[in-house]
Formats: structure tokens, C-alpha cells, sequence
């Protein structure tokens, strides 16, 4: 009998050009793929092919080449929004990145109370976005707001902050700066309590001042793991919807509007599936190149400086 | 009879489990008897409702309804999500005029299955607005009435002498009288869809319309600035509204009059039954209705909650009785006495108007006299996207980042080609 199967197991071998090994393997991960097909790339690709009609549900969905994209792309409403996403993005991870490198390096010493302080710094990310969405429409509230109350209590005007365009959007960079800050600390600490100690020695005995240590040793050091931090954040900042739906809903007039909040409301607002499509895949496009930048611009020069 | 599970069997079994899910929802499409609905939901008395209803109609009929409840705006995205998927996972929906035109090609229309006589006694105002204007087709069947009055502290205007306002002016001026000390005189939402309402209304007041003959925008009339300024201004100028109100939708609207913080709103008929719970409020007692303010027309938005027909459902009959019994006297009735929702039937509205007493006999006059002056923005080609471009126009005047003329101005010249292309002038 097991002549008999060897046999054609060794008949397999000759007919496929895989190994019997490996077609089991795809065999046995199959249901794993046609699942991710089903629920992955499906999806991906629909969307893909639908930001190239019209597709709304006017019953036809004509084939309009690229005329969603140039819609938004020369539209006042993405360009806002393109905008807000902007200012968005780069003073929150701006402000987190060096927020969380200089709590971590305050974290990482040896002063009293800091194994608290760690535990604590777990707290914010781990509340559901739309939980912190909820905590500071409240907080930032003009009449019933804690923040607000706290400034009359010093005799300081009141700040509008969800209704005027420009406070509006210092408050969801305020939410997201105080949920996301914590994480890059974590990031940042298992990054400093990972590094040698030899040349920090070397440069303390050297005469180096914690200052120099830091900038001339440790953040080249850190390279890599704020890099990570960097990538892990960008991706986030164009993800972000949660905190400002339930805060501003995209409001007042547009003023806190990203590139996913714009894409919600052309699809489940608007019915216009096309354009949300379109929206989705530009945000996808920009953060693979900003990504790209993050990564390529470093390799360019060191390719360079190797020539 | 091993008791290890072999690669074949461990196949086999995979392959009928998953046919068997694939051949699910066929096998359940083939019962006749059994229909599935999506449904609203708003607060802790409607899943007691439904669940009567549906009882009801088992009862009656014989064919079970298995139903999923939402509430207003998870709805309204679901139903957007499955009606571009063509499912037929749903055979009724809930639904509602605001976004009607987007459903025309998705709901089937329910005009063969209402006689003229049936139709006659809904508000013609509701039954207008569920139609689709290119092919007099009724998308869906109104279930009741949506429509505002004003409801103010009665207390509080007795001991300052105030009357409730009837004019714009007199919306300005009780309000200047009653703001101070923590409290406003008057409270909008200016927000999204409740902040287009808000415009809406005012824009027929002030004399204009959506859209002009040719259904060409002209929201952006002398009227409609003087709507939008008008409304800016009780936020920006007279300040009789709280800051906040630009972040405003309904239920913080609500909240801020049934909180005791502000003393004057316009509102749902919903509000009728919270107001008067003593659990969900804090003025029970203490407020009053009188008619929505009016400035060269008493013109404000008469809209309805409907049932509408899957277009893709494989049980059309059973379905349509049940869309037929949700807008039954007995349903409207049961929904009138537990939500004082206003009836769409204007027979039972009537009735109900006749049977009640004091105050509510009032205020369901003056719901009345609303409905039969009321009015809702065309349901247009493209008008679902236009109501989004809206939004961020009306909260961009009232939070003072542009003017309400430069607003409506570019609004008007971005909706045009919207609708254009959506096809409203083809």
C-alpha cells in the first residue's frame, strides 16, 4: 500500500513543478487566501474600478476614465479637505513625535514615580477613538466645557472652540496629539531601552554634556525605531475618522473636513460612490508617497554618498 | 468507524458547510411566508412597538417578519450600502423624504398597490414628495408626519409678559429679552441636514425656493440671503442663540430646551411626548406650543417617515401587505399614543385631533395647519449631493467664514453642475 502511494506521490512530483510539500502547503492555506480574497482584495479592487464610473444609484454606472479624479482634484471641496488633511498631519505627528521623544528620554530615567507614569501613559490609546471623540466634544464645549470653565475661572475669554474654522481644528489636533502621544512614548522608550550603552559611556567619560549624548548619540541611534513611528503614524493620520465625526462631523463649514470624513459624506450622504472611491484612492496614493519620500529620500543620499 | 478525522472528511465537511451557507439565503428567499425588513429605531418604547406590530400582523396575515432596528442615520447609511449592492437581504425598508431621490431606481414602486382612494387619504404633501418627479412613480408610503412648531417656557414668558413670537422680528426681540445669566432665548441647530431644514424654512419664509422653473438653483436669491443672514444673525449678532449651536443637530437642540438652559425651540412632534416625561425632562409643566415664526409667507417643512419595497425582493406580496398594515389606523393610532407621532392618514389625524384635549388639541392644530402650508426641497437628480455641498455652505456663514450671499452664490454655481450632470435637465 504504500508502495502504491509513494508511487504516485513520486507521479505527482514528475507532472507538477512544485514539490508535493509545497502544494500542500497552498492547499492547506487556501481557505486562509480565498477568505483574504474574499474580504480583502475584492473589496480593494471593486472600489478601485468603481472610482472610474459614475456610480451612484441612478440605476446606470457609465465609464468615465479618470473624470471622478479631476472632479475632486480641481473640486473646492477636496482641496479643503486636501488641506485640512495637510495641517492635520504634520503638526500632529510633528507634536506627538517630539512630545513622545522627550517623554520617553523624562520616562526612561530613574526618577521617582515613573513606573507609574508608564502605566498611565498605556490609558490613551487604549480608549476607542470614538469614546475620545465623545470625552472631548464635551471638554471643548463653550457652555457646559470643562476647558472653557477653567479659563473663566482665571477671568479669560471663552475660546469657540468647535465653531470658529481655526479652533475647530487645533481641538481634533488636540484630541489626536492627547491619544496618540502616548503610544510614540512607549515606541520610543522600548527604543531607548534597547540601545548599547558603551558609547554613551564613551561619551560621558569623553566630557559630553546629556544634551550632546542625546542629539550625537542617541537620536541617530533612534533612527530606525522614529522612522517606524514616522510610517505608523502617517498611515494613522489618514485613517482618522472616529474622533473627528463625533466631534465636528467635518464642521463648521468644512473647516476640520479630512480626506475620510470627505469620503463618507460623498458616499453615505451624498450617494456618490465614484467620487468617494476616487477620494479613497487619492488619500491612499499620498500616503504611499509621503511614505515613499520617508524611505527613498534617505536611501537616495546614502546611495550617493556610496558612489 | 475511526474516531480521527481524516484530510477527506475534514474537506468533505468544509465543502458542505460552506454550500450549505452559499444555499442559505435561497432556501430562506423560499419561504413565502416569512418576509425580512429594516426598521427604525429611536429611543427605549419603538423596539416594544415594532415588536406589537409585528405580532399584529403574524397574527392576521400568517407570514412572520424577521426584522433588524436602527436608529435614523445608521439607516440611512445601511440602505445606502445594500440598495448599491442590489441585496435582497431586505424586503421592506424604513425610510424617509430626505433622501428619497437617491432610492428612485432601488425601491419598487408602490403605485399599483395602493388604490387612488388609499392614496387620497394620506397628507398630499407627504405623498408628493415620495414620488419621483420624472415618472410619477411613489417610491415609498408616508407612515406619519414630520413637521415643526415652536415650543417655549410658558412659565418664563408669563413672568416677563412675553408673548411667543409670530414674526422674525419678534423672534429677535423676546429672544434679546429672555438672553442672560446663562440662558438663551431661543436655540437652532446649525449643523448638517437639521441646519439645511433650518435654511429651508426661512428661505420659504423669506419668500424664495430651492430651485427656479427651469429647476435651475435659486436658493441664492434676495430671499435666500436675507434667509441665511437672518439666521447668522441670531447666532452671531443678537447672539439669543448659544455658541454652540453650530455644532448643533437635534438632540442637542432638544437637550438645550428640555434641559431648562434655553427658553424657545422649534421642533418634532417627538418632542411633545419628551417634554412631557418627567424622565427626559426637566421643564415638564412648564412649556407651551404656539405656530413656527413666519416672515412674508408661514411656510416651514412637512415631511414623513415611509415604508418602502425593496426593488430586489423576491416576496413583493407578502412585503406590501406588511408596508400596508405599518400605515394602517391601528398602526398610526398605536404610534400616535406612544410617540405622539402625527399620523399620515389625514382621516385618523382628524380623528386624533377631534379626541384630544387642552394643550395637545392645541399643538396637534397647529401641527395640522403646518402640514397643510408645508413644503419639502425638490427631490431632483443630484439634489442628495447638492444637500451635502449645502451643509458646509450654511455652516460656513453661520460661523463666519464667508458671507451668506458669497456662500449661496457658490453654492448655487457647484450645484447647477451637479445636477446638470447628474442628469435633472436631460
Amino acid at each position: 500500500m504504500s508502495t502504491v502511494v509513494q508511487h504516485q506521490v513520486s507521479g505527482r512530483r514528475r507532472r507538477s513543478p512544485l514539490p508535493y510539500t509545497w502544494q500542500r502547503g497552498y492547499l492547506l492555506a487556501s481557505p486562509a487566501l480565498l477568505v483574504m480574497l474574499a474580504i480583502l482584495i475584492y473589496p480593494l479592487g471593486y472600489s478601485f474600478i468603481m472610482s472610474f464610473f459614475r456610480w451612484d444609484l441612478s440605476g446606470s454606472a457609465p465609464f468615465i476614465g479618470t473624470g471622478n479624479y479631476t472632479d475632486e482634484l480641481f473640486g473646492r471641496q477636496f482641496n479643503q479637505a486636501l488641506r485640512n488633511q495637510t495641517i492635520f498631519s504634520v503638526v500632529s505627528i510633528t507634536i506627538e513625535v517630539v512630545a513622545g521623544m522627550a517623554i520617553a528620554v523624562l520616562v526612561n530615567g530613574k526618577l521617582r514615580g515613573m513606573r507609574l507614569a508608564r502605566t498611565l501613559l498605556l490609558v490613551p490609546p487604549m480608549i476607542a477613538p470614538a469614546v475620545v471623540g465623545l470625552n472631548f466634544r464635551w471638554l471643548f464645549n463653550t457652555q457646559y466645557g470643562l476647558v472653557d470653565a477653567l479659563l473663566r475661572m482665571f477671568n479669560l475669554p471663552d475660546i469657540p472652540w468647535l465653531n470658529d474654522p481655526t479652533w475647530a481644528l487645533v481641538s481634533v489636533i488636540v484630541a489626536d496629539v492627547w491619544q496618540n502621544t502616548p503610544l510614540m512614548v512607549l515606541l520610543f522608550l522600548a527604543g531607548l531601552q534597547s540601545l548599547p550603552q558603551e558609547p554613551l559611556e564613551a561619551a560621558t567619560v569623553d566630557g559630553a554634556t546629556p544634551w550632546q549624548r542625546f542629539w550625537h548619540i542617541v537620536l541617530p541611534l533612534m533612527r530606525p525605531v522614529i522612522m517606524i513611528a514616522l510610517m505608523l503614524r502617517i498611515i494613522d493620520t489618514f485613517r482618522t475618522f472616529d474622533v473627528v465625526w463625533l466631534m465636528t462631523q467635518g464642521g463648521p463649514g468644512g473647516a476640520t473636513n479630512l480626506l475620510t470624513v470627505y469620503s463618507y459624506l460623498l458616499a453615505f450622504q451624498a450617494v456618490d460612490f465614484g467620487h468617494a472611491a476616487a477620494v479613497s484612492y487619492i488619500a491612499l496614493g499620498m500616503s504611499l508617497f509621503v511614505l515613499g519620500l520617508l524611505y527613498g529620500v534617505p536611501w537616495l543620499i546614502a546611495k550617493r554618498r556610496a558612489i | 468507524m475511526s474516531g480521527t478525522l481524516s484530510r477527506r472528511k475534514f474537506l468533505a465537511a468544509s465543502a458542505a458547510v460552506t454550500a450549505g451557507s452559499l444555499a442559505a439565503p435561497w432556501v430562506a428567499r423560499a419561504d413565502a411566508k416569512e418576509i425580512t425588513a429594516l426598521l427604525i429605531t429611536g429611543g427605549p418604547l419603538y423596539p416594544k412597538y415594532w415588536e406589537k406590530i409585528v405580532q399584529d400582523f403574524t397574527a392576521k396575515t400568517g407570514i412572520k417578519v424577521r426584522y433588524d432596528l436602527l436608529e435614523f442615520t445608521p439607516l440611512t447609511a445601511k440602505v445606502v450600502t445594500l440598495s448599491a449592492a442590489r441585496s435582497s437581504q431586505y424586503d421592506v425598508y424604513s425610510t424617509h423624504t430626505a433622501q428619497i431621490d437617491s432610492y428612485f431606481n432601488h425601491f419598487a414602486p408602490l403605485n399599483s398597490y395602493f388604490s387612488d382612494s388609499e392614496l387620497a387619504d394620506f397628507y398630499p404633501v407627504a405623498v408628493k414628495y415620495l414620488r419621483d418627479p420624472k415618472t410619477g412613480n411613489l417610491a415609498a408610503i408616508p407612515r406619519n408626519m414630520d413637521a415643526r412648531v415652536q415650543y417655549y417656557r410658558s412659565d418664563i414668558y408669563q413672568e416677563k409678559g412675553l408673548k411667543p413670537a409670530e414674526t422674525w422680528e419678534e423672534l429677535i426681540d423676546v429672544g434679546l429679552k429672555l438672553t442672560g445669566n446663562g440662558h438663551y432665548g431661543l436655540v437652532v441647530p446649525g449643523q448638517g441636514d437639521p441646519a439645511q431644514r433650518t435654511f429651508s424654512d426661512l428661505l420659504w419664509q423669506a419668500g424664495g425656493d430651492w430651485v427656479d422653473q427651469a429647476n435651475k438653483p435659486a436658493f441664492n436669491s434676495e430671499a435666500g440671503i436675507k434667509a441665511l443672514t437672518f439666521y447668522r444673525d441670531l447666532i452671531q449678532k443678537h447672539q439669543i442663540v448659544p455658541p454652540d449651536a453650530v455644532g448643533y443637530q437635534w438632540n442637542e437642540n432638544s437637550t438645550e430646551f428640555s434641559s431648562g438652559t434655553v427658553y424657545a425651540t422649534f421642533d418634532w412632534p417627538g418632542a411633545f411626548a419628551t417634554l412631557s416625561n418627567p424622565e427626559t425632562s426637566r421643564v415638564v409643566g412648564k412649556w407651551s406650543t404656539a405656530p413656527y415664526v413666519r416672515d412674508k409667507a408661514a411656510i416651514s417643512c412637512a415631511i414623513s417617515h415611509a415604508m418602502a419595497l425593496n426593488g430586489q425582493s423576491a416576496r413583493k406580496e407578502p412585503a406590501v401587505e406588511f408596508i400596508k398594515y405599518t400605515v394602517s389606523t391601528d398602526a398610526q393610532r398605536l404610534q400616535f399614543d406612544q410617540f405622539t407621532n402625527f399620523p399620515s392618514s389625514q382621516s385618523l389625524a382628524k380623528e386624533v385631533i377631534a379626541a384630544a384635549k387642552g394643550p395637545q388639541a392645541t399643538w396637534l392644530q397647529q401641527l395640522e395647519t403646518t402640514i397643510a402650508n408645508g413644503k419639502e426641497w425638490p427631490k431632483l437628480a443630484g439634489f442628495s449631493k447638492v444637500c451635502t455641498l449645502m451643509f458646509s455652505a450654511i455652516e460656513q456663514a453661520l460661523s463666519d467664514q464667508a458671507s451668506p450671499a458669497d456662500s449661496l452664490n457658490q453654492a448655487a454655481t457647484e450645484a447647477e453642475e451637479i445636477m446638470r450632470r447628474a442628469g435633472a435637465y436631460d
